[in-house]
């Protein structure tokens, strides 16, 4: 008999995943699905959300971390809790809402046990009826809390996995991937972001892989998004300063997204970028403003380096993505082995012209809304991923573009644009966490 | 009469708006998108939030907001040859109903037309196909122009406007 529980690589993935491809079923397969929830998202740095959120005592936001409810609050002490969203009593959702205040405690609608907004009991109804050797203090009869919770210049993750296994902390999961976050948060004059712009939403009909993939696939651009260049292959600007949107050429030889970076390191996190092609010279009085408003709290060198690109989408792996070109936040949540959904958050900076914001929100409807006219291109091939998977013709999806070529770099490995280097690098976590191994 | 009062426009009426509402719902099933976008004033601009009772298309994002540049850019990239996600493509119809004409002014010869819609959309493609309803509340600003009405401002407030949507490719 099989043990898939203690030997999952000998077990269900058995010879499923190879440097250079996986099998199909890895998108499609229930019980991987499942494994893939336990150990994957059971055991990674899942991104929960912003200070910036949850400003005030009572705050709170509900959030998924794979398949478990979870409300991300923040306690009378200003503490932040990840806290699971279930009654400790019978099971009930708390909160089924996206966000609000719940002020000193969450109540909740079934018996009417409240709970203080660091998880523990405050009261349950007619409590005499628990025998004394019940301890309804004790934290049995409280909210759960997922035990690790960290924070970087703002963003919220928290990993479910208890504190007895010898897993990294934030910053060691972070890697360098930190540059690209120190990057989106200096672009605040002030240092302060704010992520309360809305949020985007849409459903994918595939597996939660087939966006990851995605992220930094700089392969796909000229061909699944041909319909959104003019006759000169640009795209639509995308942020003030810039004098034109991507430039998404190739030819039979080379593709131009060959010119950027694909930097693959630690626990399957990833950037590529930065877009040398997204404008041929930037300017205009918004980016001035913005110039001289970094320029008040930073020396000049120091503002000429905040205002370099350094990357365009940073993954870290499993849940989300975070962009500088329309400097966004997006989560990727599993919901079954062929259905994903997708949100997408704006970062205003705080302390720009606030017309820079306003020209921010106005691109993100343009690339990443449901019915935007970029990301939609997207969608629709995760879509035809998975249904294409139902076929038995051929079992593995390929990713060995440029396998070989990488380079070691500080922290992590780099490559061409257009290598399937950070799929690989995924994919090497992928197995790692599946094995039930630290990554 | 004054001077004044014999310069200012007819008021639009609710028989004229709801006319005209239905006419754009058909140039809009029937994808006739050059026709649509000439009922569109110069400045005017297409706003479908993305939450209920969202104020401000500037202060957060939307399902869609437009104005006739980016209107003109949806609708050729909707014609482009290899749009995949509209290969083939959606198929579908607009009810418009419960129309009133609410906050006209006379002096600018506009009025805001009030109205709810319903919208059944169908994508054959495989593996499944896709098929759905949108529905809710259209405002429209209208507006007296020499050539007959024009559509100043145009939203489509969804009942569902904060939902995770399939890719949405046609407008409300």
């Amino acid at each position: 008999m099989n043990a898939p529980d203690l030997l999952p690589i000998a077990g269900p993935l058995d010879g499923l995943i190879r440097e250079d491809r996986v099998h199909k079923r890895l998108y499609n397969d229930a019980e991987i699905f499942r494994l893939e929830m336990e150990r994957v998202f059971g055991r990674s740095w899942l991104y929960i959300g912003h200070a910036s959120q949850v400003p005030k005592p009572g705050d709170y936001l509900t959030a998924y971390m794979g398949l478990q409810p979870v409300i991300l609050v923040r306690h009378q002490d200003g503490s932040l809790h990840v806290l699971h969203n279930r009654c400790a009593h019978r099971g009930a959702m708390i909160r089924t809402d996206a966000r609000g205040n719940t002020g000193k405690s969450f109540y909740c609608g079934y018996h009417g046990w409240t709970f203080k907004t660091n998880g523990e009991l405050l009261a349950a109804p007619l409590k005499r009826a628990y025998a004394e050797r019940y301890d309804l203090k004790c934290g049995d009869f409280g909210l759960a809390r997922v035990p690790r919770v960290g924070v970087y210049r703002g963003f919220i993750f928290a990993c479910l996995a208890p504190l007895s296994e010898p897993l990294p902390d934030l910053e060691t999961y972070l890697g360098i991937g930190k540059q690209c976050i120190d990057k989106i948060v200096d672009r605040s004059p002030t240092g302060e972001l704010d992520l309360n712009g809305g949020v985007q939403k849409y459903v994918v009909r595939a597996n939660w892989k087939a966006q990851v993939e995605n992220l930094n696939d700089t392969y796909h651009p000229p061909y699944s998004h041909e319909c959104t260049t003019d006759e000169n292959k640009r795209q639509f600007k995308r942020r003030p300063g810039d004098d034109g949107g991507p430039l998404l050429a190739s030819d039979e030889n080379q593709s131009i997204w060959d010119r950027i970076d694909a930097v693959a390191f630690d626990y399957g996190n990833s950037y590529c970028g930065p877009l040398p092609f997204n404008h041929e010279a930037r300017g205009g009085p918004l980016y001035e403003a913005h110039r001289a408003a970094l320029g008040e709290r930073h020396a000049a060198e120091k503002v000429d380096e905040i205002l370099t690109d350094n990357f365009h989408n940073v993954i870290f792996y499993p849940s989300v993505v975070m962009q500088l070109a329309s400097i966004h936040v997006r989560t990727v949540r599993p919901i079954a082995v062929d259905r994903t959904e997708i949100c997408v958050y704006p970062i205003r900076l705080k302390g720009v012209p606030e017309e820079m914001n306003r020209q921010l929100v106005r691109y993100l409807n343009i690339t990443h809304s449901a019915a935007s006219l970029i990301q939609s291109d997207d969608v629709e091939m995760f879509r035809r991923i998975q249904g294409g998977l139902a076929s038995d013709g051929a079992p593995w999806v390929w990713f060995n573009r440029y396998m070989g070529d990488e380079a070691d770099i500080p922290g992590g490995q780099s490559s061409i644009g257009t290598s399937e280097l950070i799929m690989r690098n995924q994919y090497r976590a992928y197995r790692g966490y599946m094995a039930g191994a630290i990554p | 009469m004054t001077a004044l009062h014999r310069s200012a426009p007819d008021p639009i009426g609710k028989a004229e708006a709801e006319e005209f509402l239905i006419h754009e719902a058909r140039l809009l099933d029937e994808q006739r998108y050059d026709e649509w976008m000439n009922l569109f004033a110069p400045d005017a601009y297409y706003w479908a939030p993305a939450r209920a009772g969202q104020p401000d298309p500037h202060a957060e994002v939307s399902l869609i907001f437009d104005d006739r540049e980016i209107m003109q850019q949806r609708i050729k990239r909707l014609r482009h040859p290899r749009i995949f996600a509209q290969l083939p493509p959606s198929r579908a119809v607009r009810q418009v109903t419960n129309v009133t004409v609410d906050d006209v002014d006379h002096k600018r010869g506009e009025c805001t037309a009030r109205s709810v819609f319903f919208m059944y959309e169908f994508r054959p493609t495989l593996p499944e196909p896709i098929h759905r309803i949108f529905a809710g509340e259209y405002r429209h600003c209208l507006r007296r122009s020499g050539n007959g009405l024009l559509i100043a401002w145009k939203k489509a407030l969804l009942v569902n406007c904060d939902a995770s949507f399939d890719p949405i490719f046609l407008y409300f």
